[in-house]
């Protein structure tokens, strides 16, 4: 598989609080990276910093070996942010516009309404406002909205956190599919385990602004590390 | 003893941290604000966006600003009166109202109750913007934000401000006019010929230069505490106390910067 992004010894802080300290990471092409961590570990940071939404202190995230997204100038960095879709942890939907206008926001043609059987929606939900529609639905017109752009990478931040277990497990579903239907390198931000069971080709796991532990999915059950089996138990020992 | 001298010895570092401090936030303004402008400048222009803010910055505050200047046009005619019937000069009140209501006190009270009304909402609907990733949102959806949402905003509110200002001259005089007319019996045509004969071009355009100044100092303030808004709603709150003040700071300022200008002219 070819390197899609190539992070070495990534440093970001805020203020005094080092948040990423020496963070190494390697995404590769069409996997699904799962990266998993206690809140505040700097999940959420370490992928704004990805897609260029943070600025970092130090450290290089080189891109398809081709440029380190530090050295971007204003324009350029726009084109490296538009290679990502992102489902924001709470959709980040613009309230002041309809279902249609979000999901077609980036759409300047003519509107492929597939998508909505892509996302699991019907075309009634296309002219009710953000607030008029439940969590569950948001997630998925944040889905579509995400994918509607063709992105190159998708980034799911917490895409189950505040849903009930049988909405969150339809997510995790659509979300498996479109990975395997649309073949694309996915990097997911969660708490969840049976997310990363569900679609996750390899997890890593932060901890005190590092990766503490990597590999594939199937090596969770035979992890050593005392932290990542906490964290995979939900138990302290 | 010793404490004092060691106190002593950390004022200077204190004054520099704070001097510091001071042009390093004072530096980040001027760069976001010359950011905004730039936006305004750039070939992609939302005109839906533009119309959309001009009705909620303009036509939405016409009523506050329209009630503000009646109110105000009819205290000064009356404490005109009290003044200048002291030494029979009643006859200058229609100039006085006029004068004063072109000049100062509409584009000055009007900026007041626009940053109160405008300001803020800009500032708060910003605000969640940017605690709620929306801001973040537009990023990634190849939309650059001070193009989306501070342009329109900018432009609308130097196109607004002059204009309700003029209708603010318009009803401030009128509000003078009921007042002399039906409470201190002037003659009614007298009023009108003293108003139109006394008042030059200078002091409207005046008025309506300060208005755009006002308009884009508005919804700067609003978009730029919008804009670094944290946290979650006391954050957008905090913003949106910030805007408003800061507006209000800025207006009086210029107003008197402007008011020198057009004193020497």
């Amino acid at each position: 598989m070819n390197l899609k992004i190539k992070i070495r010894n990534l440093q970001k802080k805020f203020g005094s609080k080092m948040v990423l300290n020496n963070l190494n990471l390697e995404i590769f092409d069409n996997e699904s990276l799962a990266i998993i961590g206690e809140s505040g570990s700097g999940k959420s940071v370490l992928t704004k910093c990805i897609n260029g939404l943070t600025e970092y202190n130090n450290g290089k995230i080189i891109y398809e070996n081709s440029y380190d997204v530090k050295n971007l100038k204003t324009e350029e960095k726009g084109l490296h942010i538009s290679k990502f879709g992102v489902l924001f942890q709470n959709s980040a939907l613009f309230d002041s516009l309809d279902v249609e206008k979000n999901i077609f926001f980036s759409c300047s043609g003519k509107k492929d309404f597939s998508i909505l059987k892509d996302v699991g929606l019907d075309k009634s939900v296309l002219p009710k406002m953000p607030a008029e529609i439940s969590v569950g639905v948001q997630k998925r017109v944040g889905l579509a909205r995400a994918i509607m752009s063709k992105p190159k990478i998708l980034i799911f931040d917490e895409p189950t956190t505040g849903l009930d277990p049988i909405i969150a497990d339809q997510i995790n579903k659509l979300i498996r599919d479109l990975v395997i239907k649309k073949k694309l390198t996915t990097i997911t931000i969660t708490h969840d385990m049976k997310s990363v069971y569900e679609y996750a080709d390899k997890v890593a796991f932060i901890r005190n602004g590092k990766i503490e532990w990597y590999g594939q999915v199937k090596q969770l059950k035979n992890c050593k590390n005392i932290y990542m089996k906490n964290f995979i138990s939900g138990k302290i020992k | 003893m010793q404490n004092f001298f060691t106190n002593l010895l950390y004022l200077p570092k204190n004054i520099g941290k704070l001097t510091y401090l001071f042009f390093d936030s004072l530096g980040f303004r001027v760069i976001f604000f010359l950011k905004c402008i730039k936006s305004c400048f750039t070939p992609i222009y939302y005109p839906d966006l533009i119309l959309k803010q001009i009705i909620k910055i303009g036509y939405n505050s016409l009523p506050v600003v329209g009630m503000t200047a009646i109110f105000t046009g009819m205290v000064l005619a009356l404490q005109s009166y009290t003044g200048f019937s002291r030494f029979s000069a009643e006859s200058a009140i229609p100039n006085v109202v006029v004068l004063s209501i072109t000049r100062e006190l509409s584009p000055v009270l009007a900026g007041l109750m626009v940053a109160g009304r405008a300001g803020a909402a800009i500032a708060a609907e910003i605000g969640t913007m940017k605690v709620t990733e929306q801001i973040d949102a537009l990023k990634t959806l190849s939309t650059n934000p001070l193009n989306y949402l501070v342009a329109p905003r900018i432009i609308a509110g130097l196109i607004s401000l002059p204009i309700l200002v003029f209708v603010g001259d318009i009803v401030g005089v009128f509000g003078g006019y009921l007042i002399c007319v039906y409470v201190l019996s002037f003659n009614p045509e007298v009023f009108l010929v003293n108003v139109f004969n006394f008042v030059e071009f200078v002091d409207v355009f005046s008025g309506l230069v300060k208005a755009s100044v006002f308009g884009l100092i508005i919804t700067f303030m609003g978009c730029y505490h919008g804009f670094h808004a944290r946290g979650g709603a006391q954050g957008v709150g905090l913003a949106t106390t910030y805007s408003v003040v800061s507006s209000s700071i800025m207006i009086l300022l210029f107003n008197y910067i402007l008011t020198s200008l057009f004193f020497q002219i």
